[in-house]
């Protein structure tokens, strides 16, 4: 069951201010705003899509339709969580319009870690490319949960109340959307694992 | 004993932490006994581990992301206007003046009075902007009770008319205009004439919410946005009481005496009378 939002206190006074006054127009209020919530949404996008110029246009999106629709805005929720399916959307829209790209072709940025062989960089950013690509074709009610946990990092509780579902959906949810992953990436899953325990 | 079936559906939240301790216990006795659901776990684990692992965006400067989100954010007021996408340089001028001119001429008569449903409303919205950019400071303040009580006007005519959107607008634009006034409310030349603003608009935010809840759908955004206005005033009234030695607000209409010795009681914040027991107390939620 979705636990109820509690308003935290001065924080979310002056976050509430800044949202009511962008509502208006005021655009050095929204500028406040996407100050505070630009590298969220940026994060989310390039954990989704895996290309830092492609993440930047998507975000962009994010921020214009959180504009447009902040006349409309409730604060009946916490704002992050709005913004969070705001941006869960527009990724996963981004990945089903991406075309795929070969691993050479220098689209995606290879991630940032501490392993230096090339090889394995490789096949650690293969992997990526298919967990992004298979997460971008599951059933929209699985695709939807599951961006919000690997693509935001939010916890049951947190995609419970950003989907206004409750908490027992959410695990139903993540159940078949991670059993169809496995399905659908196979083998691929036990080299990553192979080459993390070499 | 747990089945087979069930330690499968629950490997998942057990391998994301979110079982109970005594379930968890379960599953761990059935994994030592079933070797595909130990093998199963194993590849829930390597999957959490993937989706784990996906990067962090490397470090982007704000300010040219501001700068480029700036140019492409829509203008609110030009929303409702006649798009001249399609015009050349020449003939966007000419239209834009034509606008103006018809503006001007339709604004003198008519947008003061224009609701926010009307056609005439960024005009005046528009008039309302250079007044304020113009107006000597000695008389902002006046004007800027002014505008907040043209905003409640508006707030209530839309919440009668069952347009609740535009309603809620304008409380926001009430909000704003409020916030803007809140040090010079605080710090006023005339501490009376301001209590005597403060009260009529608290009268007026009463009347709008009264409006709200005699709707049969009865509007949860204009209730928290009403609520959240009273608290404004109340804060702002606190704060004169305790910059000027005297209260702001006469919360009955008559007039207090300052006692230089002893402090003025403050009335208690109280609740905007509600029609039911049940409405009072969601009230009371909004605004606590």
């Amino acid at each position: 069951m979705a636990q109820p939002d509690v308003p935290s206190p001065e924080g979310d006074a002056e976050e509430r201010r800044l949202i009511d006054r962008s509502a208006t127009g005021d655009q050095e209020a929204f500028r406040q705003l996407v100050l505070r919530h630009h590298r969220l949404v940026i994060n989310v996008a390039f954990r989704a899509l895996g290309e830092l110029s492609l993440a930047e246009d998507v975000a962009q999106d994010v921020f214009i339709k959180v504009y447009k629709a902040l006349p409309t805005y409730r604060h009946d929720k916490p704002f992050k969580h709005w913004l969070h399916r705001v941006a869960a959307n527009a990724v996963t829209d981004a990945l089903r319009r991406r075309r795929p790209v070969v691993s050479l072709d220098g689209m995606e940025q290879p991630p940032a870690s501490g392993v230096s062989d090339p090889q394995d960089v490789a096949a650690r950013h293969d992997l990526q490319r298919a967990v992004r690509h298979a997460i971008a074709n599951l059933p929209p009610h699985y695709r939807d949960t599951i961006s919000l946990q690997a693509f935001g990092e939010l916890s049951y509780d947190e995609i419970a109340r950003t989907l206004d579902i409750p908490l027992g959906t959410v695990m139903s949810r993540l159940n078949g959307a991670k059993r169809l992953l496995r399905e659908r990436l196979g083998d691929l899953v036990q080299p990553w694992e192979e080459a993390n325990t070499a | 004993m747990l089945s087979h079936a069930t330690a499968r559906d629950w490997l998942i939240p057990y391998a994301d932490g979110m079982l109970a301790s005594d379930e968890g216990s379960r599953i761990d006795s059935h994994i030592n006994g079933c070797a595909a659901c130990a093998a199963e776990l194993q590849e829930v684990r390597e999957l959490n581990l993937l989706l784990v692992t996906l990067p962090p965006a490397p470090p982007v400067a704000f300010a040219p992301f501001w700068l480029k989100l700036q140019a492409t954010l829509p203008q609110r007021r030009q929303l409702r206007l006649p798009t001249f996408g399609r015009y050349r340089r020449l003939g966007l001028a000419f239209a834009m003046a034509a606008i103006l001119a018809l503006a001007a001429a339709t604004a003198a008569l008519a947008a003061p009075s224009a609701l926010p449903d009307s056609p005439l409303y960024p005009v005046k919205q528009l008039e309302e902007s250079v007044h304020l950019a113009i107006v000597p400071s000695s008389a902002k303040l006046p004007l800027q009770m002014q505008l907040a009580a043209e905003r409640l006007r508006e707030a209530k005519a839309m919440a009668v008319g069952h347009k609740p959107l535009l309603a809620a607008h304008s409380l926001r634009a009430f909000g704003v205009i409020v916030n803007e006034a809140s040090t010079a409310l605080t710090h006023p030349a005339d501490p009376r004439v301001v209590s005597e603003d403060l009260r009529r608009l608290h009268t007026s935010l009463d009347e709008v919410e009264r409006v709200n809840v005699s709707r049969n759908e009865d509007d949860a955004a204009i209730k928290e946005l009403v609520a959240s206005d009273l608290d404004e005033i109340d804060r702002i009234e606190q704060s004169g009481a305790s910059t000027t030695g005297s209260p702001l607000i006469l919360g009955t209409g008559t007039e207090t005496t300052p006692q230089p010795t002893q402090p003025t009681p403050r009335p208690t914040p109280r609740p905007t009378p509600r029609p039911t027991p049940t409405d009072e107390g969601e009230q009371h939620a909004h605004r606590g």
